[in-house]
């Protein structure tokens, strides 16, 4: 049976499941790609003894306290889930909406959305001081808990992007079936990033949360900050050699990036402006909220608007937008934005207690940043060997039927 | 309708001798005249019907009916609680006096002793508020204020509510906490997940959860409570449920030195907590929440 799971399909490539890994091509690597897995290698293990210290001795080795249940973690798991929003979104507008410019990241985007989300579940885990008892979430689910929703969204998701990976890679099904995986990714994609919102807005006991715009701007916080790392990656991933995009690829992304930009400030300047207007401000609201302007959050609020709103000034500017310098500079920043953004929020709701006192800003500590790095590091390595393995360049053949494909599948759904 | 019920209660609580009679007087004044103004009832058919109803009193007519009637179990998976007896007939409330109130905070230290708080793990069951004059205003509170209290300032205790709609019940993704059919929210230390939304949906701030490894001295150690199973867990005031079920008070309501804190039964109307609901003016933290919380102030 082995034998036939696996079988040798020329000098280094090995077919396993339908799938070829070109594990030969290690062999070739040079010594810089190895160095950096090496690198990595020792982040990962850090990252492990730093986990195994903290079941070992419990919470106190976290910064987080009573004033700030969840840390560095949850900051992490709304970041990571909203980074693979902007990934299925770009691949699911090339079959859903025949955007052909993005065909040739296809599978980058859908490998990168399932990792990231990979990232954000094993956060949670890695938080808990009993990970074992995560079985309940199974065996006695409460249905009113918004945990339950986004737990449950984030793993079926996780799911879907990698046999959306192995159906695009195979083939397996043909174009139809990969036009059903991106009719059932999407609607999934923003179900998880409407469940993780409801996570921070379905509570009454946090004044800044329990908004109801909370939800769109976690969808096109997510979205924009997608697009932009998706942007960066293919950016790398094309002067390392590994892939060859054309230029219009990415002045469609950053068109799209500055359109959802914007969207994504609007939004944030409408909910500051309920806060504070002098005929809908509450007491507690607003003094909440002051801290993040004036106050001790400044530092990490402040540069959230800054940084969005020069972003979207770069993208915007009709002579320069088209330089690769001004749209990775451009993406760079909101995708900083956005982690500062989520940093924020998760104060929001916890700087100030439930009882009104007010705590001194959270810090990650020592523990909690290096299991945080481990885990990036384990993202970050699943991408290096994937480059390298996997065959995640859209070849060229395939592009040419699917081209003329394309418009079919949109007459369809018309 | 429920004008018509309230003066029956005020004669109900007559012969005790807490009611003012002058209240009864005007309730009834009252009813008659919304019944005059609703001209279904002829005036004086109404005198005798009030008296009718007051001669049999039951539960459906209680005055506090409809707050008992809310305060049911929720997520209560029937498994028995491990330190304490069966849940009874009873639905436990408590009334806290902020006006007796003078900050001294002897229930919040006889809460950790009787609770076995860990005495590291820097948090209490009770956190009692000191409020500013002419405010019930949570921002400008301080809870770390000078032992002794202050005079110019009054003081507002707040520990675990028992919500007859408890958002941290609501908000465990596991059912590792629920409320059980006398009122009290418990949680299971073998099942919790250390998730801590529950913390996060508290409007109260009342879950705590046990970053280190509570210590509690031997020769201080109540046993009648846990240690050790609360590592890694949130914890919470349980209305000393060690205590309660076995028919004592709690431990906050037998440490205040002015009597501030009434423990009782609503189901039982001559208990004391249930004269003051009826007969004083009482208020609740956060009821725009809507949580129901069953510790009402008053003063």
């Amino acid at each position: 049976m082995a034998k036939k799971l696996i079988t040798a399909n020329g000098p280094g490539i090995y077919r396993f499941i339908g799938v070829d890994f070109n594990v030969g091509s290690l062999k070739n690597a040079g010594r810089r790609y190895w160095a950096f897995v090496a690198l990595l290698g020792i982040i990962i293990t850090v990252g492990i003894v730093a986990w195994g210290t903290a079941l070992a001795q419990g919470g106190s080795v976290m910064a987080m306290r009573d004033n700030y249940p969840w840390g560095l973690w949850f900051t992490n798991y709304m970041y990571y889930v909203g980074l693979s929003a902007g990934g299925l979104i770009v691949y699911a507008s090339v079959h859903l909406f025949g955007a052909e410019q993005f065909k040739p990241l296809s599978r980058l985007a859908v490998l990168q959305a399932g990792v990231l989300v990979m990232l954000a579940l094993l956060g949670i885990i890695t938080d808990m001081e009993r990970p074992w008892r995560a079985i309940y979430m199974l065996l006695t689910p409460n249905g009113s808990s918004p945990f339950v929703y986004t737990g449950s969204a984030a793993n079926i998701y996780m799911a879907i992007c990698f046999v959306d990976l192995w159906v695009l890679i195979t083939g397996y099904g043909g174009k139809k079936l990969a036009h059903r995986m991106t009719l059932i990714a999407l609607p999934f994609a923003i179900y998880l990033h409407t469940t993780t919102a409801f996570v921070l807005s379905l509570n009454k006991s946090r004044e800044l949360w329990n908004s109801a715009v909370m939800v769109p701007i976690f969808l096109t916080s997510a979205t924009a900050s997608g697009i932009a790392l998706l942007l960066i990656c293919a950016y790398i991933m094309q002067s390392l050699g590994v892939f060859k995009f054309a230029a219009s690829m990415f002045r469609s992304l950053s068109t799209l990036l500055a359109t959802v930009i914007i969207i994504d400030l609007f939004l944030l300047l409408v909910e500051i402006m309920t806060v504070f207007w002098p005929t809908s401000a509450k007491p507690g609201h607003a003094a909440r909220l002051a801290h993040f302007f004036t106050g001790e959050y400044a530092w990490a609020f402040i540069p959230v608007l800054i940084l969005g709103i020069s972003a979207f000034a770069l993208l915007a500017g009709r002579k320069t937008r088209h330089l690769p310098a001004i749209q990775l500079t451009a993406s760079a920043m909101y995708v900083v934005a956005i982690f500062l953004k989520r940093y924020s929020l998760m104060s929001m709701g916890f700087s100030t207690n439930p009882l009104g006192q007010y705590s001194s800003p959270y810090f990650p500590s020592l523990v909690e940043a290096l299991i945080a790095l481990g885990l990036l590091a384990v993202g970050l390595l699943i991408m290096t060997l994937s480059a390298k393995v996997l065959p995640l360049q859209v070849p060229e053949d395939d592009e040419e039927p699917s081209a003329s494909a394309a418009a079919a599948p949109v007459a369809e759904a018309g | 309708m429920t004008e018509q019920k309230r003066p029956e209660t005020a004669e109900k609580t007559a012969p005790e001798g807490l009611t003012l009679s002058r209240r009864s007087f005007l309730e009834g004044l009252g009813a008659t005249a919304g019944i005059l103004a609703a001209g279904t009832v002829p005036a004086l058919l109404s005198a005798g019907a009030g008296a009718a109803t007051a001669a049999e009193p039951s539960l459906s007519e209680d005055p506090l009916a409809s707050i008992i009637e809310e305060n049911n179990a929720v997520n209560y998976p029937g498994k028995p609680v491990k330190y304490a007896k069966a849940a009874g007939k009873q639905k436990w409330a408590m009334v806290i006096d902020v006006k007796a109130c003078i900050g001294c905070r002897r229930c919040v230290y006889a809460c950790v002793e009787e609770n076995n708080i860990g005495r590291n793990s820097g948090f209490t069951y009770i956190q009692v508020l000191e409020m500013e004059p002419g405010r019930i205003d949570l921002e400008h509170s301080e809870l770390h204020y000078a032992e002794g209290g202050n005079p110019n300032k009054w003081y507002l205790p707040v520990q675990c509510m028992q919500c007859a709609k408890p958002t941290c019940v609501y908000g465990c993704p596991v059912i590792a906490t629920w409320k059980e059919p006398d009122g009290i929210v418990v949680i299971d230390y073998d099942k919790c997940i250390a998730c801590r939304n529950c913390m996060v949906t508290c409007p109260y701030d009342a879950r705590h959860f046990n970053w280190v490894e509570p210590e509690v001295p031997k020769e201080e150690r109540n046993p009648d409570v846990p240690v050790e199973e609360k590592a890694g867990v949130v914890e919470k005031c349980t209305f000393c449920i060690q205590r309660t079920r076995n028919g004592q008070t709690t431990a906050c309501v037998e440490a205040c030195p002015v009597g501030a804190r009434k423990f009782g039964d609503l189901n039982d109307p001559e208990s004391e907590v249930s004269i003051i609901l009826k007969t004083r003016r009482v208020w609740r933290l956060k009821e725009e929440t809507g949580n129901e919380p069953m510790i009402w102030y008053v003063g």
